[in-house]
């Protein structure tokens, strides 16, 4: 983030600042997740899947939200099952334990990373700002071609930074409605919020539904426009030489860096004649 | 560090291995690329509640997490890790439980239509001709060992509730039903004070479910012989059934004959099986 600033200061008339954005310090790899960012991703991570998993092998016990001699209005797969290779836990039993055991992780690894991004400020890099919508239709032209330039950004892309965003209130909501379908008589005003047992069970459902697919956006985004971030997600290390912004990436475009070539940061950072010749 | 020192550090360290972490090792595969500890790392590890067992437990339980996914119970390592996982839930669920959170059912006919269920192969019918007139026997840790029948169960002070029945499949059913209170029952036999748990066991087949007493003598939970106005049929429980909306439906005991105060739980037909013990709401 603080590359990217440099790089935008030197666009405005020299100030007294005294960290002028040199090349050396474009191109050295920073620290981009604290470690605790890194850890509770990871772990959250496996503790969705084994969630998502055997949450759906629980379903499968009862495939449908209707009450026996009911209807539902919502759901279009009634009775359907989840195929077998999406579920987790064996049968019901053992995915009850399995989903019991591993939603203390999934909410302590989500209450560590809320806790620290609001300590320690990167919060900031996520909430909301005026001008996101406009930046977030921005990249959403540069992603259709519409766009020539990589819109310019900070730690995040705001579409990203939405999605980040959202996901932990998202995250709230699975977790109380899962509570509430838990616990539906020692927590019944939980249940009540949510319209009842057959409805906070639909939430349960609906919200990790929409969990699952920004995840998925979340995976093929990284592979197919920043892999690089997996390094910086594991030992933190990012060179923002190779950001999206700086080799202008869209989805399987300009996925390596541009060696031998002057990368945009590049470009950016220098004196304006260099950028007409 | 020279050569030699590094050969001499990892033959004192082999030799120093104990025979627990040998067992160890070899009954998990995961964890082979473990590598060996030095005497006093062995010693701090088993004196710190085998930390180095509990991580490596849980990292292995992410990967043989989706070897389990195949329909597999997994290996014991995670078994443990749910076993323990399901204590604490137990813990949490206990201290949540109210004597005073009642369940206020939803909606008069709500899913009304309840299943037939039992575990026999045939639904199960007291034989009143080979085994005698069906009575509910009151025993274990009880000043007054008691046995009832149909008729002064009627005479106890019966309670009538409309309440939810939760299935652990994931479907909730209204009804109204009439019963006495395991309470009330506790009180008239004269429950012990050691009496912490209370098995309720039935004829069909080997069932029974064990619970804990503050569950078991919830306002709620009741030895229930009629349900939406009509004497319970063979196919749902007859003649008495427990029923209450505070504890999943495979913990109430259907086709009861006996209910007896413990001091120690014993398990249930489900309970044994894998579903949790405790199957609270």
């Amino acid at each position: 983030m603080r590359e990217t600033e440099a790089t935008t200061s030197t666009a405005l008339p020299p100030s007294s600042s005294n960290t002028p954005a040199t090349g050396d310090k474009l191109h050295k790899s920073t620290v981009r997740h604290h470690w605790i960012v890194r850890v509770t991703h990871w772990v959250f991570a496996g503790a969705f899947i084994i969630m998502v998993g055997s949450g759906l092998q629980i379903f499968n016990a009862y495939p449908r939200f209707a009450r026996k001699g009911e209807t539902f209005c919502c759901y279009p797969f009634e009775g359907t099952a989840i195929p077998g290779w999406l579920t987790f836990g064996g049968w019901l039993a053992g995915a009850r334990n399995w989903h019991f055991a591993a939603m203390w992780i999934l909410v302590l690894s989500g209450v560590v990373y809320l806790t620290f991004i609001y300590l320690h400020g990167e919060w900031r890099d996520l909430v909301p700002r005026r001008g996101d919508i406009r930046d977030a239709w921005e990249m959403l032209k540069f992603y259709l071609f519409v766009r020539r330039d990589h819109p310019h950004h900070g730690k995040h892309n705001a579409l990203q930074k939405t999605s980040y965003f959202v996901m932990p209130f998202i995250g709230v909501i699975i977790v109380l409605s899962g509570l509430a379908i838990w616990k539906p008589v020692s927590l019944g005003w939980l249940t009540a919020i949510f319209g009842g047992y057959v409805w906070a069970r639909y939430w349960h459902f609906v919200s990790m539904i929409i969990l699952v697919l920004l995840a998925l956006v979340h995976v093929f985004m990284v592979l197919a426009v920043d892999p690089y971030s997996i390094r910086s997600m594991i030992t933190g290390g990012y060179n923002e030489r190779n950001s999206p912004q700086a080799r202008n990436a869209r989805p399987f475009y300009h996925l390596l860096p541009r060696w031998g070539r002057k990368s945009r940061t590049d470009r950016l950072s220098e004196p304006e004649e260099a950028e007409v010749t | 560090m020279s050569q030699l020192r590094v050969v001499r550090l990892v033959e004192r360290a082999y030799t120093s291995l104990s025979v627990r972490d040998a067992e160890a090792i070899e009954a998990t595969p995961e964890s082979n690329a473990r590598k060996p500890m030095l005497r006093q790392e062995v010693s701090n590890a088993v004196s710190l509640f085998n930390r180095r067992d509990f991580l490596a437990v849980g990292a292995s339980s992410l990967t043989t997490a989706m070897l389990a996914a195949c329909g597999s119970h997994g290996p014991d390592e995670a078994e443990k890790l749910l076993r323990f996982a399901e204590r604490q839930n137990e813990v949490v669920e206990r201290w949540l439980l109210r004597h005073t959170t009642m369940d206020h059912a939803r909606g008069r006919n709500a899913g009304k239509a309840f299943p037939m269920y039992f575990i026999s192969k045939t639904v199960p019918v007291w034989d009143a001709s080979a085994r005698g007139p069906w009575t509910l026997e009151v025993s274990g840790l009880v000043d007054r060992p008691m046995r009832f029948s149909l008729e002064e169960l009627g005479k106890l002070p019966a309670r009538r509730q409309r309440v939810d029945h939760f299935c652990v499949e994931g479907w909730n059913a209204v009804a109204e039903w009439w019963g006495v209170r395991v309470s009330e029952l506790a009180r008239v036999v004269g429950a012990q004070a050691d009496a912490k748990y209370v098995d309720f066991r039935s004829f069909d087949s080997d069932f029974h479910e064990s619970w804990d007493l503050e569950s078991a003598t919830h306002p709620q939970t009741i030895i229930a012989y009629a349900k939406d106005g009509k004497f319970l049929p063979p196919a749902y429980g007859a003649p008495a059934r427990l029923h209450s909306p505070i504890k999943l439906g495979y913990k109430s005991t259907k086709y009861l004959t006996s209910v007896v105060f413990m001091a120690k739980r014993n398990g249930g037909y489900w309970s044994d099986q894998g579903y949790e013990w405790y199957g609270g709401t």
